[in-house]
C-alpha cells in the first residue's frame, strides 16, 4: 500500500518536521506574507462572489419581503403598497448595486421588514456567536487534539477504545437532542446551569460564562469526536514512516515520537478538520442557538432567510463568508509553517 | 476466526457484527416487522409492552417497526451520498493540490464560496430548482458534503505532494492521474478513511434534517435522524422514545468506525510502530 | 417546532399570520378538563376574585415572534407583537372574557337602526405617555392609518366603512357601506391601536396602555416598564415589569417555565401537557375551541376532486378522533369540515359529526369510480403536526381502499407557494371575530382565500342575506344551513379545532381562559399579578 515509500528513503526524520530551524521560519515568513496578501486579495473576491450568489439566490427563490411579511393576509394592493414602500418596485440589479455600493462604504443598510439599522443589529448578536464559539472551541481543541494524541500513544488501550466510543456517541446524535440530554440532566435533575442562555448587554462575563456553559457543552460535545478521530489517525497514519521507526530504534519513548516527530507531520489534515469545525462552531449553531435561546447570530439569518430580507441575508452571509475564508486561510498557512517541505514547495 | 485472511480482533467483530446486523435488517427488515410501516397502532408514547417491545412513537406507531423500516432509507442514503462525495471531493482536492496554482486558487475559493452560502438557502434553491426526489437529495448532500472532504483530501496531498517520491513520480513523467492514484492516493487513505467513517454518520443526521424541509425522503417512511426529531420532545419528561432511534444511529456508527479502524490497522502497520504496541 | 440542521441553518418557517382572530360567543371554560380529573387546571374565578396587587417582574416566555418584528402596527401578525403592543397602546374596543365586545379606549357606542351608521363615545380624561390627551382626532387617524393605500393586514376588514367623521372632542361617526351588527368586534382587531395623531415614527410608543418600553431587541426580548401612577383602568397593570422572552422551542420554553425561569409561557407543546400539569407549581390554562382550525383543502373545480364522490369519501375517510388523540393529545375538538368553531354562537350544533366510517367512504370511491392515488401536500410550515396528521389519515384511507400520497413540501413560502395553488394541501384558519367573517372570508364564491375553490351562488346568498338579518333565530337558522353546506360540499376537510395553552407559575394570579387569545387575550402583563 505505502508503495510511494520505496522513493521516500531520504532523511526525512532528520528534519524532525516541527518549527526547529531558524533559517526555515525566515523563508517561511517570506512565503506566508505573500500568501496572507494574495489571500486577501482573493478573499475579497471570494466575498463579493458569495453576495452575488446569495442575492441570485434570493431572487430565485420564489415570494419576497411582501409576500413573507404580510403572509395570508397579502392582497395585491397590500402587496403593491408594500413593495413601493421598501423601494422593491426596481429592477433587482439596480437594487443590488445600489446596496453594494453602499456597502464598500461601510453601510450594510437596514432591514426590509423592521427598518432597524443591520450594522447595530448584527454587532451583538456576532459578539454572542463568537463568544460561544470561542468558549466552546477553547474545551473543545484542546480536549480533541490532546485526547487523540493521548489514543495514538495508547492506540488499543482502553483510552483509546473508550473516548473514541464515547465521542463517536455523541456525534451520532443530533444537536438538539444533545442539548435537550443535557438540560434534562444538568437543568431539570441537578438544578446546576440554566436552560436559557439569555444574555444581554449587561451580562458580566462570568454570568456570561455561566449561562453559556450548556450550549458550549453541547457544541463541544458535538465536534470533539470529529477531530479527536482526526488527530488520532493522522498521527497513527505517520507512525509507519521509516522517519519513526528510526526514531523508535534511537531508543525514544512512544510518547515523545508521537509528541516529537508524528504528530508536527501530521498535522494538516488535523488543521484542516479543526478549522472546519471551529467554522461550524461559528455558522452552523443555529439549533443550539434555538434550543438554549442563545441570542446568536444564526436565528436572524434563518429568520431572514424565512422572511426574505435581503439586505439582512447578504450581511450574515458575508460575515459567514468572511469566517470561512478568515479560517481556511489560516489552516493554509499553519500547513505550511508545521511542514517544512511546504515552506519550499517550488 | 478469521475474515479474508485476515484475523480481526474483539472490536472488529464487535463492528462487523452491528454492520452486518444492520445490514440485513434493512434488507430484510419488511418480512422482520409485526405491524405496517405507519400503522398506528397505540397512543402517543406509549411505554414498551409485550406488544410493543420499544413503545410508541409520537402518534402512536410500534418503534420498533418505524427503527427496522428505517435502517433500509437511512442507511442506503447515506451510504451512496457519503461514497459520491467522497469520489468528488477526493478527486477535486487531489487535483487543486497536485496541480496547484491557478486550478487550487479555483476550486479552493469556489469550495469557500459554497461553503458560505448558508445551507438553508442552498436546500431552498435546490427544492426550487429541481423537486424533491431522493436522487435529489442524494446529489445535493453529496455536493456539499464533498466541499469538505475536498478541503481534507486538499491538505492531505499537499502535504504529500512534495515528498520525494512524488517529485520523483513528477520527474520520471508520471501523468497526474498516475501520480493521484499511484503515490497520493495510497498514502492519504488513513485519515481519509476515518473521515469516512464519520461523514457517514452526519449524513444521517443531514438526510433527516433536509427531509424535514421537504427534501427527499417522505412520509410515511422512516429515517432514524427524522425520528429522533419527531420524538426529542419526550426526552424532556424522561420518555425513552427519542432514544431508540438515537441509539440506533449511534450503535450503526460505532460499529461502522470500528470497522473502519480495523481496515486501518490492517492497512497502516508496517513494521517498527507495531513492535511498540 | 423544532429543526435541526447540523451543517448550517435550519428552516424554520414562516409563522403564518393567523388574522384578526376572535370568537364571539363564550366557551365552555374549564368544564371539560375538569371532567378528566386534570388537577392542576386552572381553578376558575376563585382567582379572578383576589384582589390584584402591584410589584414584580413577570417574565414571560414566548413563541410567536421572530428579529423582524416592527412596532408599526400594519405588520402585526403574531402572538408576540400582539403582546407588547397591547401593554403600549389601546383599542377602542376589548373582548371580554366571555367573547363580549366592551368598551376600551370607546366607552361605549350606539347604532343607528339598520347598522349602517355608528356612534363611538371615548373614554375622556385618557393620557398618551407624552401628556397628551386621547382624543377622536387620534381615533380617526388610528383607524385611517389601515384605509387607503397601505399595507395593513386589517385594510380588508376596514374596507366597508365609507366614512369616519369627528362628531366633537369625545364622539366619532362611522358610516358603512352596508349593515353590520358586529363593526364593535371588527374595532377589537389587534391592529387598530390607538395612536396620536400624526404620529410616522412608531418605533418611540406613545400609547395609553399601562407600560412604557424599556429595551427593545426583537427577537431576544422586550422590557416594559409600568408607567408611574396608577393605570386608567383600574386593578389591572400591576406588574412593575414585564419582561417577554422569545422562546421559539416549544421544548424549550416548556423547560424555562418547569425550572422557574419563567413565569408563564404560550403554546404548550399538546403532546407534553399532560406531563406538565403534574407539576404542582404550574397552573394549565386551557382556552377550550379557541385555537385554530387544521384541514386539509381540496380545490372543487379540479379534478379529481370536482367529483362530489371522491370529496365524500375523503370525507369520511378521515379518522378525525384518532388524530385528535394523537396528535393533539386530546386537546381539540373534533372538526366538522366547516370552520366555525364548537363554542361559537352559531355552531351548528345540530348537525351531526361526520364519523369515520371506511365503508361509507369506500362505496363513495367506488360511486366516483376513483380511489385515488391522492396527492396531499403538506408541510410542518403549514402547522406542526401537519404531516403526522396527513400519515394518520394515508392509514384511515386505506381501509377504505383508498390510496393517498403524503408529499412534505418546504415549510418556506408555504403560503405564498402551495397554498391556494396546489389542489389538495394542508391549511390551518384562525378563528375569527364573526360567523360571517369565518365564513365569507374562506367560502364566498369571490373570497381573496377561497382555497376549496368552491363556488355556490345559493350560498352567497345565504351569507349576504344572513348579515343583514337582525332577527338572532333566523340568522342561526342561515348559518346552520351555511355550515351544512359547507361540511356536505366544501373541499374543506376541517378535522380538528384545536385548544391555546398557556402555561402559569402558581404565583401567577389573574390566568383564565379567554374567548379569543391565549395568555388572557395576549393582556395578561395588563391583567394578571404576583400572589
Amino acid at each position: 500500500m505505502f508503495r510511494g515509500l520505496s522513493t521516500a528513503c531520504s532523511c526525512r526524520f532528520l528534519g524532525v518536521g516541527s518549527f526547529g530551524c531558524w533559517p526555515y521560519l525566515v523563508g517561511a515568513f517570506g512565503k506566508v506574507l505573500k500568501l496572507i496578501a494574495t489571500r486577501a486579495l482573493l478573499g475579497l473576491a471570494t466575498l463579493f462572489a458569495v453576495s452575488v450568489l446569495i442575492f441570485v439566490c434570493t431572487q430565485i427563490l420564489p415570494g419576497d419581503v411582501a409576500t413573507a411579511v404580510l403572509g395570508q393576509s397579502a392582497t395585491k394592493e397590500t402587496l403593491a403598497a408594500f413593495r413601493k414602500e421598501l423601494g422593491l418596485d426596481v429592477p433587482a440589479y439596480i437594487r443590488f448595486f445600489t446596496w453594494l455600493w453602499r456597502a464598500l462604504h461601510g453601510d450594510l443598510g437596514v432591514a426590509l421588514t423592521n427598518q432597524r439599522v443591520i450594522i447595530d443589529e448584527i454587532r451583538p448578536r456576532f459578539a454572542n456567536t463568537m463568544f460561544l464559539a470561542g468558549y466552546a472551541a477553547l474545551i473543545a481543541v484542546p480536549l480533541a487534539v490532546g485526547l487523540g494524541v493521548v489514543a495514538a500513544i495508547r492506540e488499543g488501550r482502553p483510552i483509546d477504545r473508550i473516548s473514541n466510543i464515547l465521542t463517536l456517541m455523541t456525534i451520532s446524535v443530533p444537536e438538539f437532542f444533545v442539548g435537550y440530554v443535557l438540560i434534562a440532566i444538568f437543568t431539570v435533575e441537578f438544578g446546576l446551569f440554566p436552560s436559557l442562555a439569555t444574555v444581554d448587554a449587561d451580562t458580566s462575563f462570568l454570568g456570561r460564562i455561566y449561562v453559556t456553559t450548556l450550549p458550549a457543552v453541547t457544541l463541544t460535545l458535538l465536534v470533539t469526536a470529529h477531530m479527536l478521530r482526526m488527530t488520532r489517525t493522522s498521527v497513527l497514519s505517520v507512525m509507519s514512516s521509516q522517519y519513526i521507526e528510526m526514531a523508535f530504534l534511537k531508543g525514544l519513548t512512544r510518547g515523545r515520537v508521537v509528541a516529537h516527530h508524528a504528530l508536527p507531520n501530521a498535522a494538516a489534515p488535523i488543521i484542516t478538520v479543526v478549522a472546519l469545525n471551529l467554522a461550524y462552531l461559528v455558522v452552523g449553531v443555529v439549533v443550539v442557538e434555538a434550543v438554549f435561546t442563545y441570542p446568536g447570530i444564526g436565528q436572524l439569518m434563518v429568520d431572514a432567510v424565512s422572511k426574505r430580507d435581503v439586505p439582512v441575508i447578504q450581511a450574515c452571509g458575508l460575515i459567514f463568508a468572511a469566517v470561512f475564508v478568515g479560517l481556511n486561510t489560516l489552516a493554509d498557512i499553519l500547513a505550511i509553517l508545521v511542514n517544512p517541505r511546504l515552506r519550499h514547495r517550488r | 476466526m478469521t475474515l479474508f485472511g485476515y484475523k480481526p480482533p474483539f472490536t472488529a467483530w464487535v463492528g462487523i457484527v452491528i454492520v452486518t446486523v444492520n445490514l440485513l435488517v434493512a434488507v430484510f427488515g419488511p418480512w422482520l416487522t409485526p405491524y405496517g410501516e405507519s400503522q398506528s397502532v397505540a397512543g402517543t408514547w406509549d411505554p414498551p409492552s409485550a406488544a410493543l417491545w420499544l413503545g410508541a412513537d409520537q402518534i402512536g406507531r410500534d418503534m420498533l417497526t418505524r427503527l427496522i423500516y428505517g435502517a433500509r432509507m437511512t442507511i442506503g442514503v447515506a451510504m451512496v451520498t457519503t461514497v459520491l462525495s467522497f469520489v468528488m471531493g477526493i478527486t477535486t482536492g487531489f487535483v487543486a493540490a497536485v496541480l496547484g496554482g491557478w486550478v487550487d486558487q479555483l476550486l479552493s475559493r469556489l469550495v469557500d464560496v459554497i461553503l458560505s452560502i448558508p445551507l438553508l438557502i442552498f436546500a431552498l434553491i435546490i427544492l426550487g430548482v429541481f423537486g424533491s426526489a431522493i436522487p435529489v437529495l442524494v446529489l445535493t448532500i453529496a455536493f456539499l458534503d464533498s466541499t469538505r472532504v475536498f478541503r481534507l483530501a486538499r491538505a492531505l496531498a499537499m502535504n504529500l505532494s512534495v515528498l520525494e517520491y512524488v517529485e520523483a513520480a513528477r520527474l520520471r513523467g508520471e501523468g497526474i492521474w498516475w501520480i493521484m492514484r499511484r503515490e497520493i492516493l495510497p498514502n492519504a487513505s488513513a485519515p481519509l478513511f476515518s473521515e469516512f467513517g464519520l461523514r457517514f454518520c452526519f449524513n444521517f443526521l443531514f438526510v433527516a434534517a433536509l427531509s424535514f424541509l421537504g427534501l427527499g425522503i417522505q412520509p410515511p417512511f422512516a429515517d432514524w435522524g427524522g425520528m429522533v426529531r419527531d420524538n426529542a420532545a419526550a426526552i424532556s419528561f424522561g420518555m425513552l422514545a427519542p432514544i431508540w432511534p438515537a441509539l440506533a444511529i449511534s450503535v450503526m456508527t460505532v460499529g461502522v468506525n470500528l470497522v473502519v479502524d480495523w481496515l486501518l490497522s490492517i492497512e497502516a502497520r508496517p513494521s517498527g510502530a507495531q513492535a511498540e504496541l | 417546532m423544532t429543526t435541526h440542521i447540523r451543517t448550517s441553518a435550519s428552516g424554520l418557517p414562516v409563522d403564518r399570520p393567523s388574522a384578526s382572530g376572535l370568537i364571539v360567543d363564550r366557551r365552555e371554560l374549564m368544564a371539560g378538563a375538569a371532567a378528566l380529573g386534570l388537577s392542576s387546571v386552572f381553578a376558575g374565578p376563585a382567582l379572578a376574585a383576589d384582589t390584584p396587587k402591584k410589584g414584580g417582574t413577570l417574565r414571560l416566555g414566548m413563541a410567536g415572534g421572530s428579529p423582524s418584528d416592527s412596532l408599526d402596527p400594519s405588520t402585526y401578525a403574531d402572538s408576540i407583537p400582539i403582546a407588547y403592543s397591547c401593554a403600549l397602546w389601546n383599542l377602542l374596543v376589548e373582548i371580554d372574557a366571555k367573547g363580549n365586545a366592551t368598551g376600551e379606549l370607546a366607552e361605549s357606542w350606539e347604532a343607528k337602526p339598520g347598522a349602517v351608521e355608528w356612534i363611538f363615545h371615548l373614554r375622556k380624561g385618557i393620557h398618551f405617555t407624552s401628556g397628551k390627551e386621547f382624543d377622536a382626532d387620534d381615533a380617526i387617524f388610528s383607524i385611517n392609518l389601515h384605509r387607503g393605500d397601505t399595507k395593513s393586514p386589517a385594510k380588508d376588514l376596514l374596507s366597508p366603512i365609507t366614512d369616519i367623521k369627528k362628531i366633537d372632542a369625545s364622539t366619532v361617526q362611522i358610516t358603512l357601506s352596508g349593515g353590520n351588527a358586529d363593526l364593535p368586534f371588527v374595532l377589537s382587531d389587534y391592529h387598530l391601536l390607538m395612536f396620536p395623531a400624526g404620529t410616522t415614527d412608531f418605533s418611540k410608543p406613545d400609547g395609553t396602555g399601562a407600560f412604557t418600553l424599556e429595551t427593545w431587541e426583537p427577537g431576544v426580548r422586550v422590557v416594559l416598564k409600568r408607567k408611574a401612577g396608577d393605570y386608567w383602568k383600574p386593578g389591572r397593570g400591576n406588574f412593575d415589569s414585564v419582561e417577554i422572552r422569545y422562546i421559539t422551542d416549544a421544548a424549550a420554553r416548556t423547560q424555562a417555565l418547569m425550572t422557574g425561569q419563567v413565569d408563564a409561557v404560550n403554546r404548550l407543546d399538546p403532546k407534553t401537557t399532560n406531563l406538565v400539569m403534574k407539576n404542582p407549581n404550574i397552573n394549565v390554562v386551557r382556552s377550550r375551541g379557541t385555537g385554530n382550525r387544521y384541514a386539509f383543502v381540496a380545490h372543487r373545480d379540479t379534478k379529481p376532486y370536482d367529483n362530489d364522490d371522491v370529496v365524500l369519501g375523503l370525507k369520511y375517510g378521515i379518522d378525525r378522533q384518532k388524530i385528535v388523540d394523537t396528535v393533539f393529545s386530546g386537546f381539540a375538538s373534533l372538526g366538522n369540515d366547516h370552520l366555525i368553531g364548537p363554542t361559537n354562537k352559531y355552531f351548528a350544533a345540530d348537525l351531526p359529526q361526520r364519523p369515520y366510517d371506511p365503508d361509507k367512504a369506500a362505496f363513495h370511491f367506488k360511486k366516483a369510480g376513483m380511489s385515488g392515488p391522492f396527492d396531499l401536500e403538506v408541510s410542518e410550515g403549514a402547522y406542526s403536526g401537519a404531516t403526522d396528521c396527513a400519515v394518520l389519515y394515508q392509514e384511515a384511507l386505506k381501509k377504505a381502499g383508498a390510496t393517498l400520497n403524503v408529499k412534505r413540501v418546504s415549510g418556506d413560502g408555504y403560503w405564498s407557494n402551495v397554498w391556494l395553488k396546489s389542489p389538495f394541501c394542508a391549511v390551518y384558519w384562525g378563528s375569527r371575530p364573526t360567523a360571517d367573517l369565518q365564513l365569507s372570508q374562506t367560502f364566498l364564491s369571490t373570497a381573496a382565500w377561497n382555497d376549496t375553490n368552491w363556488k355556490r351562488p345559493a350560498f352567497d346568498k345565504i351569507i349576504i342575506a344572513a348579515r343583514a338579518e337582525l332577527d338572532d333565530a333566523k340568522r342561526k337558522q342561515m348559518y346552520f344551513d351555511a355550515q351544512k353546506m359547507i361540511s356536505d360540499d366544501a373541499g374543506m376537510i376541517c378535522f380538528a379545532v384545536s385548544d391555546y395553552l398557556d402555561g402559569y407559575s402558581k404565583k401567577v394570579k389573574g390566568a383564565e381562559p379567554h374567548a379569543r387569545y391565549d395568555l388572557n387575550d395576549q393582556r395578561i402583563a395588563e391583567k394578571g399579578w404576583f400572589a
